[in-house]
């Protein structure tokens, strides 16, 4: 199943030459960074949702999150650019270390932290203009460019790294509704990646996709390991065993295992996990 | 044993084999015929008088108008031989509505926004705002004239004026604006505001950029009901605007002509020419309303393709 992965990485390799480069180029720019997380336990009114959780997220590697529904896995992974800020009764202790700084620390800006830890969600939600003005969007907003030619660089680069570029570039005027929602996932990829972000969170991004297009998600995915630290939350078995470095399980706000994949999923040392592998566990 | 089970078998009636149910079912087709032939009653009913009317105004309207009708202004009230035309009025009520949107629109659309995005569904200040809207689109507009005369022509000395018009006619629209904002703002889904969040977005660059441009049509739309309802109000302005046979020079310290005026006080004098200026200050009026209301529609048409 690695195998297959390299494979496909490979080919990627050889179709696409330069973007491979101007990809080392942007790590070169912007370091991924990693994270971890101590101590850490979220509430949200009464709830206890997350139970001093410790994980150690490492850079260029892919972390996946695994769990039933419910068990903070979503959560977790929003506290990761405090998305959750806004979430009526959320509380918070512990530290949240990105680079050596926690992001809860009262001097950091919880807007400009998202373009560090750009977010992808489960369902596709590229905004209703055009495919440009989509990718543009983040770049506009925090006016990273003087030029109008540096934008239309760094949306082609964008649209190259989700691997949208070929499919797109005769129509970036087109309203994005009108892509495909594999496309559209690829599109909000790119979006995300216009910011020039560290970390990359992907909430369940291939679970309301057809299978070709969850696999073309995933192929994306280990392209953009090479010069992000990736954050994967996914009920997919199979699609964890082929991408993940680390998989982390958890239920119920604890982490019940952490290992390197694919080992886990073939020697699960719990219980739990074992019943949640074999689709046991409700 | 089965031969008997296969006899009762075949006795059975099905439902559609059943006289019952057959005679039921002519009695439910008559039904059926009879609510149509209603509704379509009632349809005609409706349509038959509006179009009656529309028919009559576009008749009388069109015969009567001349471009001296519309590029003269009222002259005595009519004392029989000529009463002018309708320039004041129609230059007046344009004054009017173009004051009262300047108004209107930015504090209502502002206040919309205010309620759908910086306030939760279920917010005790935001429940007290939108009560009070509602409210004020209940007040019967004669009631609002008052006011506006007691507060604008007597209290702040504005006198007979269009900005005290103008002022009291906003308060009329701002209900219609606050809501229609509202409701459009809330329609566009979280996904997109979350997406937008999660690069970055401030809230204000968020509702720049994609709430408010998704919400357009919807708020166009009722800023254009706003602007044909006060168009067409009359209680309002007797009392804050009275008349004027003249053109508008000031804002202030001057009475306004406007063409609802023209309908309610020469429809009564017994003069013809007062009469045929009557019909064509409702004609222009229809005109205005009709025009506002099919833009409206192509906006939303346009708009809504995005």
């Amino acid at each position: 199943m690695c195998s297959e992965v390299l494979m496909m990485t490979k080919l990627d390799l050889t179709d696409g030459g330069s973007m491979t480069s101007e990809m080392q180029n942007s790590a070169a720019g912007n370091a991924a960074a990693g994270i971890s997380i101590r101590d850490l336990n979220v509430y949200y009114k009464g709830l206890h949702v997350l139970k001093g959780i410790n994980i150690e997220i490492e850079p260029k590697k892919i972390t996946v999150m695994m769990g039933p529904s419910g068990c903070g896995k979503s959560t977790l992974v929003r506290v990761l650019n405090r998305m959750n800020d806004e979430v009526e009764g959320f509380r918070h202790t512990g530290q949240v270390m990105l680079d050596g700084k926690d992001v809860y620390d009262k001097d950091v800006d919880p807007v400009l932290l998202k373009t560090r830890v750009g977010m992808v969600f489960q369902k596709p939600n590229p905004f209703p203009i055009s495919i440009y003005e989509n990718v543009a969007f983040g770049p506009r907003i925090h006016k990273i460019f003087r030029s109008k030619q540096q934008l239309d660089e760094c949306v082609k680069d964008s649209l190259q790294k989700a691997a949208l570029w070929e499919e797109v570039k005769d129509r970036l005027k087109e309203n994005a509704m009108k892509l495909s929602g594999g496309q559209q996932q690829r599109l909000c990829i790119a979006r995300t990646l216009a910011v020039k972000p560290e970390v990359i969170l992907l909430d369940e991004p291939a679970s309301a996709l057809d299978p070709g297009s969850a696999s073309k998600i995933e192929e994306l995915m280990v392209e953009l390991k090479r010069s992000f630290t990736v954050v994967l939350v996914t009920h997919n078995m199979q699609q964890a065993a082929r991408v993940a470095t680390k998989v982390i399980f958890l239920y119920k706000g604890d982490i019940v295992e952490t290992g390197e994949a694919p080992g886990i999923f073939e020697n699960p040392t719990k219980e739990l996990t074992e019943k949640y592998i074999r689709g046991q566990l409700v | 044993m089965t031969e008997s089970n296969l006899a009762t078998v075949t006795e059975v009636v099905m439902p559609w084999q059943d006289s019952r149910v057959k005679s039921n079912y002519r009695r439910r087709q008559i039904l059926d015929k009879v609510m149509k032939v209603l509704a379509l009653i009632a349809v005609v009913v409706v349509l038959f008088p509006l179009l009656d009317m529309l028919y009559l105004f576009a008749y009388k309207g069109l015969s009567v108008l001349s471009i001296s009708i519309l590029t003269e202004t009222t002259s005595g009230g009519g004392t029989g031989s000529s009463t002018g035309g309708i320039e004041n009025a129609i230059v007046g009520s344009c004054l009017l509505i173009g004051l009262s949107s300047l108004i209107a629109v930015p504090l209502g659309v502002f206040s919309g926004v205010y309620l759908a995005e910086f306030t939760s569904l279920h917010n005790k200040f935001a429940e007290a705002i939108r009560f009070i809207s509602d409210v004020l689109a209940g007040v019967p507009s004669i009631v609002l004239g008052y006011v506006g005369f007691l507060a604008f022509v007597l209290y702040l000395h504005w006198g007979y004026s269009a900005m005290a018009s103008a002022v009291t006619l906003s308060i009329l629209m701002l209900p219609y604006i606050i809501r229609t904002t509202e409701l459009s703002i809330r329609r566009v889904p979280d996904s997109i505001r979350e997406g937008a969040i999660a690069l970055g977005s401030t809230k204000s660059s968020m509702i720049n950029r994609l709430t408010l441009r998704f919400a357009l049509p919807g708020i166009i739309t009722g800023v254009m009901l706003a602007v044909s309802i006060s168009f067409s109000e009359t209680a309002p302005l007797l009392y804050t605007a009275d008349f004027n046979n003249y053109l508008p020079t000031a804002l202030f310290h001057q009475p306004v002509g406007f063409l609802t005026y023209i309908v309610y006080v020469y429809s009564n004098l017994p003069y013809q020419s007062a009469h045929n200026l009557a019909y064509a200050a409702s004609f222009v009026l229809l005109s205005f309303v009709f025009v506002v209301n099919l833009f409206a529609r192509v906006v939303l048409k346009r708009f809504s393709k995005i």
